[in-house]
């Protein structure tokens, strides 16, 4: 679980945007081969700028991050293009090209290492065609394969969503509140197909989550930010009120009725 | 009041100094306007005769304008009223570079000096308008049967030209389809050059949108009439010159649109595709492409039928199309077949408007 090499590594990363938000502050982290790391925190605490920071989607103000050693807060161009093919993100709001099938989204996964002739036609090899089938199929959706992606409901494009991540051959996957505008009822069914990347794949998850019980069910190690610090690390089962008044200050209460 | 701490107050001095000259020229401006329409008036109403004896024309009299000492007593009066603001009220120059003071709000427009001097300007720009731009409602009124004859003609339109007519309809239809069909590729690409969001990544790509937005925003400026002259002395008379005015003009206002479409996409599949590792041309193809398709569709219909409307009118000054055909017979007053002209213009647009409504509809 927590024993292999590192994955990720952080050090002191900041992120000021506007040269007055500071949204990051001076970040320490090791993420390890294997696990599912759950990200706490409030709205607003920084979750998604520090994911977002990993795969350089945001250019941090301070601070160095290696994935699998290498630093991708040096890496430019191709050398970045290749590190993101290893890294894939699964977003809040799925983020799939609404008017493009299926298929063509998951088949995205592929645009690192794919021409880039054929793919501005549209056009993919034969072969990451069925891979991307049978990782349709493997997410439950068969069925839909050449459906408009927004003819699909939220859980179902979060699905394609993942098929598009698996397409990509990640090392690592950063997952941003995956499943919070998904109905409650359909969120085990989406973290369960994260989890299978984790368990079955052997991936590296960083997972930002605010549903305690999900955290507890899926995550095998938690941070938690505050205000832009790392405030809290430790295992699932160590949450309790304590940790949850160093995490929520004030909200603690509401934060632990509504998920305990 | 304590936590509404006005904007003024929290301004640094050198904001202050800007806002103040900002106020004292826009109170010249305005000072010297007034004082330029009431010389007009005065000269207008005080009845000064030309040489021949007659009433002066609006020409003659802003001949006559002082303008100098307009100038020089405007900038005086700014000066002064800047000066003695806390005295006289705020002044409009102020209430706009500034903001108006707190001490003013809350008073109706006729309880302050720049509410009257607002007022007064207002009335002394329609009066002076009146004048300059010769109204005469006597003429309006009573002489409607000198133009009789053009209603006449489009009650009774003549067939003699109905065949040319047709012939340079479709000449204008197409003339319009090859100016938006040149500009589509030319706008497509610009788009993505003049789109903020696209373009914020280094300097020089921020370099290439400030040129490309000025450079666009400028060739929209100049009307397809001055373009169609332009090419009318480059290519000569003729439809293509007037393909080459409509292509100039729409290539301007479709990147515009284009542009602003892109500006206003989801972020969110960009990113997505940025993650997978895509490059640059991937990711526009893949995060922005899709997006921007349809409404792109639509400006480029409303563009051909606004180019219908325009070649019309290029035609006139020699830009081919219908239009060359109708200018010198309102010269010459054939009126039947001016009627037959316009009939076929205003149906074809009346045609094009729903055509593309329709078409419209379906994409969007
Ligand atoms: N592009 C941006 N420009 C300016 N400020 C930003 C930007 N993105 C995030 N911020 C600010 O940075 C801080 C952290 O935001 P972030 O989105 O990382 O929080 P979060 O923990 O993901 O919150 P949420 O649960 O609402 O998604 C917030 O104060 C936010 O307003
Ligand atoms: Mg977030």
């Amino acid at each position: 679980m927590g024993s292999g090499a590192e994955a990720v590594r952080i050090e002191g990363l900041s992120k000021v945007f506007d040269e007055r938000v500071r949204a990051l502050s001076n970040i320490d982290l090791v993420v390890r081969e294997g696990e599912f790391l759950a990200v706490l925190g409030l709205s607003g605490s920084g979750k998604s700028t520090l994911l977002r920071c990993i795969n350089r989607l945001i250019d941090p103000t301070g601070g160095r991050i290696w994935i699998d050693g290498e630093e991708i807060t040096a890496a430019k161009g191709a050398q970045l293009r290749r590190m993101r093919q290893k890294i894939a993100m699964i977003f809040q709001q799925f983020n799939l090209v609404r008017r493009h099938s299926v298929i063509l989204n998951v088949l995205t996964g592929t645009l690192g290492r794919t021409g880039i002739a054929g793919s501005l036609l549209l056009r993919f090899p034969q072969e990451e065609r069925r891979r991307a089938v049978a990782f349709l199929e493997r997410v439950g959706l068969g069925d839909h394969v050449e459906a408009r992606a927004d003819t699909l409901s939220g859980g179902q494009q979060q699905r394609v969503a993942i098929a598009r991540a698996l397409m990509q051959r990640p090392r690592l996957v950063l997952a941003d509140e995956p499943v919070a505008s998904l109905d409650p009822a359909l969120r085990h069914s989406v973290m369960r197909h994260i989890e299978a990347l984790n368990r079955d794949e052997g991936l590296t998850v960083l997972c930002s989550l605010h549903d305690i019980d999900l955290v507890k069910a899926y995550a095998t190690r938690v941070v938690a930010l505050r205000a832009g610090r790392l405030v809290w690390a430790g295992l699932p089962e160590e949450l309790d009120m304590d940790v949850f008044h160093e995490i929520y200050g004030e909200d603690a209460e509401m934060a632990s009725n509504a998920s305990l | 009041m304590a936590g509404e701490t006005p904007l003024a107050a929290t301004r640094t001095p050198w904001e202050r100094a800007v806002g103040r000259l900002k106020a004292i020229v826009i109170d010249t401006v305005l000072l010297a306007l007034a004082l330029a329409m009431a010389e007009f008036l005065a000269l207008a109403f005080s009845g000064r005769r030309g040489p021949t004896g007659m009433l002066l024309g609006a020409e003659e009299i802003l001949d006559l304008l002082h303008y100098g000492w307009i100038a020089s007593l405007a900038f005086a009066g700014a000066m002064v009223w800047n000066l003695f603001e806390h005295f006289l009220g705020s002044s409009p120059g102020r209430a706009l570079a500034m903001g108006p003071r707190e001490a003013e709000e809350g008073l109706e427009w006729h309880e302050t000096l720049r509410g009257w001097f607002v007022a007064v300007l207002i009335e002394l720009t329609f009066f002076t308008g009146w004048l300059v731009t010769e109204v005469d409602l006597g003429s309006f009124l009573t002489k409607f049967s000198k133009a009789s004859g053009i209603v006449r003609g489009l009650v009774h339109p003549s067939g003699a030209v109905l065949h040319q007519g047709l012939v340079l309809l479709v000449q204008t239809i197409f003339l319009a389809f090859m100016a938006t069909a040149f500009a589509i590729p030319v706008a497509f690409c610009l788009s993505f050059l003049a789109a903020r969001n696209l373009t914020r990544g280094s300097a020089l790509s921020r370099a290439v949108y400030l040129v490309t937005r000025t450079g666009m925003n400028f060739t929209r400026a100049v009307e397809p009439l001055v373009w169609a002259l332009i090419f009318i002395s480059w290519v000569g008379i003729g439809p293509f010159a007037g393909v080459l005015a409509l292509w100039v003009h729409s290539v301007a206002a479709l990147t515009k649109l284009y542009s602003e479409q892109i500006e206003s996409i989801d972020p969110g599949p960009v990113d997505a595709i940025k993650a997978t590792g895509a490059r640059t041309l991937q990711v526009l193809r893949y995060g922005v492409v899709p997006q921007v398709i349809p409404p792109f569709l639509s400006f480029t219909i409303y563009r051909w039928d606004i180019n219908v409307r325009m070649s019309t009118i290029i035609g006139f000054v020699g830009g081919g199309g219908i239009g060359y055909i109708l200018k010198p017979r309102v010269d010459l007053g054939e009126w039947g077949e001016v009627g037959t002209l316009v009939l076929l213009i205003a149906v074809t647009v009346w045609l094009m408007d729903l055509v593309s409504a329709k078409i419209r509809e379906r994409i969007v």
